[in-house]
């Protein structure tokens, strides 16, 4: 039986711990109401911004990627991995890892083998781990700080100099790894294809309005999907903050309960030593009057 | 007519206004009321707004679009700043 004095002290290091998770569920609830917020205000402009290609698209025949939509085969690629930059999120990074690695593991296997791959990676965790396992890849590691300002410029500027190494032929593919946000309880880890864009074709649309552009249409697209593209990445940016501070609500709450269901036990073996030195005790005492 | 600013962040403003002035990528421009329906792409520069009131409004963007429909105006910009 564990002495007293051992257990009363693991009971308060329980209750230090819990009071800390507690708090860390608390904070990250308050951040994820921010993150939610800023992925709600960015929507009306990136519906926008959808609306007016389609808008355009109407009006165009054929395929409006550019630049940006050349089908190459995949010599030389560049992986995203948008990661959280600090930890106690339960599996949340490592999901995020793993999706990225079962693509690189999968479809770019051979590209890696020629020493082709580029990872680009968005907050410290995923650098942390591709630093030191992907020897052989190009590590860029320019924008893991992106991730703790992830204003619009800010962003922009990472997924510009991906876009620009795409054009420049550079990368052949370009994937993205991250968090896609659900709710506070439900994030999925997922690899989508940034780059190049699938196929925009004219949807069958009968609202051929008699829009004026200006300058001409394919102008407008030039500058109009380069747009689209930096909204898309940085939504992913701001999903992967939401989706970290709801899994790090849900791991500190778990954590919560854990210490809970550990400090009902300590406490019935700290009652249980308690009752048992008392009755060593009394038994003592007996014992010494009987011997008189 | 209406207007609705839009940033990345945010909306930035939304009212009802009698004329909206604006950089084209190829030269400044100005929506009045009842104007064809037009998509245009902005670049650096300023735009004046005047609402319904009288009151004047002047803003600089570095880019961005603009859509005109049916009397709204929604404009899309990159580096908003009040003036």
């Amino acid at each position: 039986m564990a002495n007293l004095k051992e257990v009363r002290e693991r009971i308060k290091s329980v209750i230090g711990t819990q009071q800390i998770t507690k708090a860390m569920k608390m904070v990250s609830a308050a951040k994820l109401r921010k993150a939610q917020n800023a992925i709600v205000q960015m929507r009306p402009y990136s519906v926008k911004l959808s609306q007016i290609l389609s808008n355009i698209m109407a009006n165009l025949e054929g395929d409006a990627g550019g630049a940006y939509g050349v089908q190459r085969e995949i010599k030389t690629a560049c992986v995203v991995v948008v990661t959280s930059s600090r930890g106690l999120c339960g599996a949340f990074n490592t999901n995020i890892i793993k999706s990225a690695v079962a693509t690189i593991d999968s479809e770019l296997s051979e590209v890696r083998k020629n020493g082709k791959l580029t990872i680009l990676c968005i907050g410290k965790k995923g650098y942390d781990f591709f630093r030191k396992r992907y020897k052989d890849c190009t590590i860029i590691s320019d924008y893991v700080m992106t991730y703790n300002d992830p204003s619009f410029d800010n962003v922009a500027i990472a997924s510009q100099s991906v876009m620009d190494e795409f054009v420049a032929a550079k990368y052949d593919l370009v994937t993205i790894s991250y968090g896609r946000f659900k709710n506070a309880a439900m994030q999925f880890a997922e690899t989508e294809q940034f780059l190049p864009v699938k196929r925009l074709e004219a949807t069958a649309s009968k609202t051929k309005s008699d829009y004026i552009f200006e300058p001409s249409k394919e102008q407008l697209l030039k500058t109009l999907i380069p747009n689209i593209l930096q909204t898309q990445f940085q939504k992913c940016v701001l999903d992967t903050i939401a989706s970290e501070h709801g899994a790090r609500m849900t791991a500190m709450d778990k954590a919560t309960e854990n210490a809970e269901g550990l400090l009902i036990d300590l406490r019935i073996n700290y009652n249980k030593a308690r009752q048992e030195a008392i009755t060593k005790e009394l038994s003592e005492i007996v014992g010494g009057a009987a011997a008189l | 007519m209406n207007i609705s600013i839009l940033s990345p962040t945010g909306e930035i403003y939304q009212g009802k206004i009698t004329s909206v002035q604006l950089p084209g990528t190829t030269g400044l421009f100005e929506v009045l009321a009842n104007h064809a329906p037009m998509v245009a792409a902005l670049g650096q520069g300023t735009g004046r707004i005047i609402n319904t009131d009288g009151k004047k409004m002047a803003f600089t963007i570095e880019g961005g679009f603009v859509e005109v429909l049916k009397n709204e105006v929604s404009l899309l910009v990159r580096g908003y700043q009040a003036k």
